[in-house]
């Protein structure tokens, strides 16, 4: 486990007519280890390009972004990424893909199995090791994406909307998944969402971010018991709470 | 094949090599193979395989394969081989470099294990569409005076002694032969891009 500081950090794009957007600005947070943290913020608001800094994949203009107390430079070695969009190599089945980062660290092959074999039985995919994403269903490639991810042992698991594209029902039950995952494999967890239910259910913390730039504004810590009861009162008042500030948001942008 | 797919693999990937060909490459391309085969000819005179490793005087088929043919199956065969190497190379997605860094991998394994499998399909294609024209570029180098052999010198010869049935029969031969190697390569291709069809 590790902890994460995001100091001041500034990221500005050149524009089409070769204009500064600045995406996110002055933006600071600290992550505890162990905690399973929520970024919740309208679309556009510089979610995914803060993601994108702390895993080392942009640099920031200003500003620092530290595990454990190191700077990081260049690639983020601790963390990695499960993108919003499908990732998984298409030439590679289940297994393959899994087990990718270790065979990047040159494991034997029967080890390398054998260990993604477990993170294929932790999401659930027992039995499709040898089936292509092409094959599987939005949801199982996901769950092959987070096995992979995990597969690679990180000690801060970046999460960028995962569960977006999925339907209800599976984003529910993929929620639970991830839950029980925290919770066994003491992961840091920075989940990034514009779903409120879903960081209302997830989160120990959640930190609420505005658009243009995009900066923090609120900071809310969850302590209601888990498992979460969607319709508990308790609930029903944080995530009404946390709509109403993004509403103000929105009034405010236009 | 051996030196158009790691060329276009190098170009495809860096922008320095991009630089540095691409002009050439622009001014070579629309440059027919068959207006290189007078050029070769002269350059290379009619010396053969078998000429060239000291055997003079042979029936074997390397007393028929002239070096300037070979130039210009080669002239013919590269860039379709080429092209879709870079093309291959130039349009994986950012995602899953990104994710193959994300996960350990460094640069040579990012080569080995993400950019090469992921534009095999692109680099096959071109290895089918050069092996078409490389064939169509060797029938008409056998059609020119200084060939002695070959299906292409065959159908010059029909013509001249107006035998009509030789020479459909040549015709008929070379689409046969043309079709037959492009089926090979597309049972590879099958094989290895199974993939990339049913990609969403």
């Amino acid at each position: 486990m590790v902890s994460l500081r995001v100091d001041g950090i500034k990221k500005t794009f050149v524009g089409e007519h070769r204009d500064e957007v600045q995406a996110v600005s002055d933006l600071s947070f600290y992550c505890e280890e162990g905690e399973f943290l929520c970024i919740v913020g309208p679309t556009g608001c510089g979610k995914t390009t803060l993601l994108r800094l702390i895993a080392g994949l942009d640099k920031p203009s200003a500003g620092t972004i530290s595990v454990d107390d190191r700077i990081i430079e260049g690639l983020n070695d601790d963390a990695t990424l499960v993108f919003q969009q499908y990732s998984l190599f298409p030439w590679r089945n289940v297994i393959n893909n899994v087990s990718f980062s270790l065979e990047m660290r040159h494991v034997e092959k029967k080890k390398r199995f054998r260990e993604a074999q477990y993170y294929i039985d932790l999401v659930g995919l027992e039995g499709f090791e040898k089936a292509f994403p092409h094959e599987l269903s939005g949801g199982m490639q996901q769950r092959v994406a987070i096995a992979r991810a995990l597969a690679y042992n990180p000690k801060l698991l970046l999460l960028d909307e995962p569960f977006g594209a999925l339907d209800e029902r599976t984003r529910h039950r993929l929620q639970e998944e991830l839950l029980n995952l925290w919770q066994d494999q003491k992961k840091t967890i920075v989940f990034v969402t514009h779903n409120i239910d879903e960081a209302v259910f997830l989160a120990s913390r959640i930190l609420i971010m505005r658009d243009r730039p995009g900066s923090i504004i609120e900071e809310i810590a969850v302590d209601l018991p888990r498992p979460r009861d969607r319709r508990s009162k308790a609930f029903l008042d944080l995530h009404i709470s946390i709509r109403e500030m993004l509403e103000k948001i929105l009034a405010g942008a236009q | 094949m051996l030196v158009g797919i790691p060329l276009g693999l190098l170009v495809g990937r860096f922008v320095l090599f991009r630089r540095l060909f691409s002009p050439i490459i622009e001014i070579l391309r629309p440059l027919c193979p068959i207006a290189w085969i007078p050029f070769a000819l002269a350059i290379f005179k009619t010396y053969t395989v078998a000429e060239v490793f000291g055997v003079r005087y042979t029936t074997s088929i390397f007393g028929h394969i002239q070096l300037g043919m070979l130039f210009v199956i080669f002239y013919g065969g590269f860039f379709p081989i080429f092209l879709n190497t870079v093309h291959g190379v130039k349009s994986i997605k950012d995602i899953f470099i990104e994710s193959a860094l994300l996960l350990g991998a460094n640069k040579n394994q990012l080569f080995r294990k993400v950019i090469v499998p992921s534009s095999l399909p692109t680099i096959l294609t071109g290895l089918r569409v050069g092996l078409g024209v490389a064939w169509m570029v060797i029938i008409a180098a056998e059609m020119l005076p200084g060939s002695d052999a070959g299906i292409g010198y065959l159908i010059m010869f029909s013509y001249e002694l107006a035998e009509m049935d030789i020479l459909i029969a040549s015709m008929i031969l070379i689409g046969a032969v043309g079709a037959l190697l492009s089926y090979f390569v597309k049972l590879i291709a099958d094989r290895t891009s199974f993939w990339q069809a049913k990609e969403r």
